[in-house]
């Protein structure tokens, strides 16, 4: 059913291994080239850059290609007719994704994923104009189709070329669906996040048969964004973080929802977060332990709109203090185990990947951190007030 | 067959030690299992939510708290930072330097940051240089380089270049009338300036690793100024010719460093620069279509021989 076998998978993945070991220093420049040679690959691969500006330029051929087909081929034609041709587009996109792969031996290239994703694109549009669009008395509860199948097929293209962005795809897909069962927006909430717990309660016995091996990190990603999902879908105020202080102050619970249902979110986004992080450190798993803290972020950010308190100017201090004390704590409380290690874990860094991860990171965050902190510089205007930001400099130009 | 089964063979067969089959059969299996990564984005998420909060804080208060409070807080914050960077440093090196403590990098972050917040505080109150924002940002990016290339800071340096692209920009704004032609001479002789500076440093062997966030900044910076003035709508030819040098010299340096991110700059840059010119005019939707429909075709051909014989996996 995997357009990769095993044996495909398990080679590359092992020859990952053997480049991030010998740049580690952990293998000789001989032993890494001997090895090498027992991992050779008849599949093609690239480097990031290329596969995403290969993905680019895939999206935009096949975008033109469906609407110059259109327009030379069909003048007014009616939606039906439309979304008849969309559907066998999507058809032929995939078809084609699948001959990338099986012929020109493609993996994570850019230009398959780009005809897997737009399989997907011109399948729902061409459902929705197929079915629904000038129908006069088409019926909106069966509209959910659309987003019922884009999520079936996008959790195909997950399963079958192993793509990850695929399944955060599906949830997304997830959540339009109940919209058009429902207006109430408890019912919305309940049926999505019982959706994402039945896809944790299907993927949590799967992922322990394949611990150590090429889709461990497929499933344990899944998982994360399982988690990431059901407590999004609980935290109701996490759009209260986009808008302006004064706003949450004056905060009711929310009106569209029913008291004992807000109260229960409350209690529920205390909940998952050291749910999530026990399980991720149970499991030894990076992204499971990354959805606990970021939820455990989130959840002291948006307490007090929660709970209707005003906000204070000094809040992110604070937070910026915790965050900081959890994280010289547990470096220091790992630093003072044998070897450094407690309960299999160390706060050294192993790989040479991590240190070039943080380096490059660095980098980029360090030029983002002055427009996401610092005020605009404004030599003109005297009234200007320090806050905002936007065209960069260490931020040596605000305003009081 | 999977890669512990891999290590298993590899050490029957004599390719690897007995060591490191223990060696790498633990780090497969994650053990122990390395949380550096996740430490060092909770403190610099630390650092960034305490200067923020700190920012507003005294934006909000600064009147009940009086200057001298603000200034005393920020200047204690400042100096401990920076006594702290100073105090545990190792001597210098021109090449590159670890930090000597795991938390190092992050005060010396927490202190530059600091630095900017106590400056803007000052011009503000007190108007000392009259409103000369440009200067500060100098200066400020100045002082960055330093802490950069004292402390072998990625992070500062970031901030250094940052700040001297503010400088670049706040002149202009000084000037009567600002037009985008004269922003895109700044952006051009800003790129101009740390690529030089960028290559001679690296050419004296002085933090050599740095050339890449130079030229990274720069090459970004160059092909928005130069798409600017291909947008313009006139005296757009010169800056045609500017995109393809620009695109040809960022495709050549990517391919013969092995560093692909240049030659997806050339790749998209230049087809959107190109894309404009060719059918800045058109009106024909027909042939717009089909002009997509080539040049995808066509770049994806060129795209994947390079990828053939270039760019393989990282």
């Amino acid at each position: 059913m995997r357009i990769y076998t095993e044996s495909m998978e398990e080679t590359l993945r092992a020859r990952k291994f053997l480049k991030q070991w010998a740049d580690d220093g952990s293998l000789s420049k001989e032993q890494y080239q001997r090895l090498e040679q027992e991992t050779v690959s008849d599949l093609r691969t690239t480097n990031i850059f290329l596969r995403l500006v290969l993905f680019f330029f895939t999206i935009i051929g096949v975008a033109a290609a469906a609407a110059l087909f259109f327009t030379i081929f069909l003048s007014r034609p009616s939606d039906q007719t439309t979304g008849i041709f969309l559907l066998i587009l999507a058809a032929v996109s995939y078809a084609a994704a699948e001959v990338a792969i099986a012929q020109a031996r493609l993996y994570r290239y850019g230009i398959e994923e780009a005809l897997a994703v737009c399989s997907v694109a011109f399948l729902c549009v061409g459902l929705y104009f197929a079915l629904f669009s000038g129908v006069p008395y088409s019926s909106r509860q069966t509209e959910f189709v659309i987003p019922a199948v884009g999520a079936i097929a996008s959790l195909w293209i997950w399963y079958r070329f192993n793509l990850w962005y695929a399944f955060p795809a599906a949830m997304i897909f997830a959540v339009f669906l109940p919209g058009y069962w429902t207006s109430s927006h408890t019912a919305q909430h309940l049926f999505i996040a019982a959706l994402y717990t039945a896809g944790l309660i299907c993927i949590a016995p799967i992922r322990s048969r394949h611990r150590f091996d090429y889709l461990e990190d497929a499933y344990s990603l899944s998982e994360a964004f399982l988690w990431l999902g059901i407590y999004l879908i609980f935290n109701l105020k996490i759009l209260a973080l986009s808008f302006p202080p004064h706003w949450w102050s004056h905060a009711r619970p929310a009106s569209e929802f029913a008291a004992s249902f807000y109260w229960t979110t409350w209690v529920l986004i205390w909940c998952l977060p050291p749910l999530v992080l026990i399980r991720g450190v149970r499991q030894k798993d990076r992204f499971i332990i990354a959805v606990g803290a970021i939820t455990s972020v989130l959840t002291l950010i948006t307490n007090k709109p929660y709970l209707g308190w005003q906000r204070h100017t000094w809040d992110p201090m604070l937070l910026g203090i915790t965050l900081t004390a959890v994280s010289l704590f547990l470096r220091r409380w790992l630093a003072l185990g044998p070897d450094g290690v407690r309960h299999g874990f160390t706060a050294a860094h192993l790989s040479g990947k991590d240190k070039h991860t943080m380096s490059v990171g660095s980098a980029v965050l360090g030029l983002i951190t002055p427009q996401s902190i610092t005020p605009t510089p404004q030599a003109t205007n005297p009234e200007f007030r320090f806050g905002g930001g936007e065209s960069g400099g260490g931020g040596a130009s605000g305003d009081f | 067959m999977t890669i512990l089964a891999r290590l298993e063979l590899w050490k029957e067969q004599g390719a690897i030690s007995t060591e490191q089959h223990t060696h790498l059969a633990s780090l497969s299996r994650g053990e122990p299992f390395s949380l550096w990564l996740e430490l060092n984005l909770l403190l610099y998420a630390g650092v960034l939510a305490f200067v923020a909060g700190l920012g507003w804080t005294i934006s909000t208060w600064s009147q009940q708290l009086g200057d001298v409070v603000v200034l005393a807080i920020l200047s204690i914050i400042l100096t401990a930072s920076f006594w702290y960077c100073f105090s545990r440093a190792t001597a210098w090196s021109a090449a590159e330097t670890a930090a000597p403590t795991p938390i190092f990098d992050y005060v010396l972050y927490l202190g530059s940051l600091v630095w900017c917040v106590e400056l803007a505080y000052l011009e503000k109150r007190f108007h000392v240089l009259s409103g000369q924002w440009d200067l500060y940002l100098l200066a400020t990016a100045l002082l960055f380089f330093f802490l950069a290339y004292r402390f072998d800071n990625r992070f500062v340096l970031s901030l250094a270049l940052s700040s001297l692209a503010g400088w670049f920009g706040l002149t202009i704004s000084h000037l009567p009338r600002h037009q985008d032609a004269a922003y895109r001479q700044y952006a051009l002789l800003y790129c101009l300036l740390i690529v030089t500076a960028g290559a001679i440093l690296q050419r004296l062997k002085l933090k050599p690793h740095f050339l890449n966030t130079y030229l990274n900044v720069a090459a970004n910076v160059l092909f928005w100024a130069i798409l600017s003035g291909v947008f313009a709508s006139q005296d757009y030819g010169l800056w045609l010719v500017g995109l393809l040098i620009a695109c040809a010299a960022s495709l050549v340096w990517g391919l013969r460093r092995r560093q692909f991110a240049f030659v997806a700059y050339a790749a998209i840059y230049g087809y959107v620069g190109i894309s404009w010119m060719l059918l800045r005019d058109s009106s024909d939707e027909i042939s717009t279509l089909f002009y997509f429909v080539l040049t995808a075709i066509g770049m994806i051909v060129m795209l994947f021989k390079i990828a053939r014989r270039f760019g393989r996996a990282e």
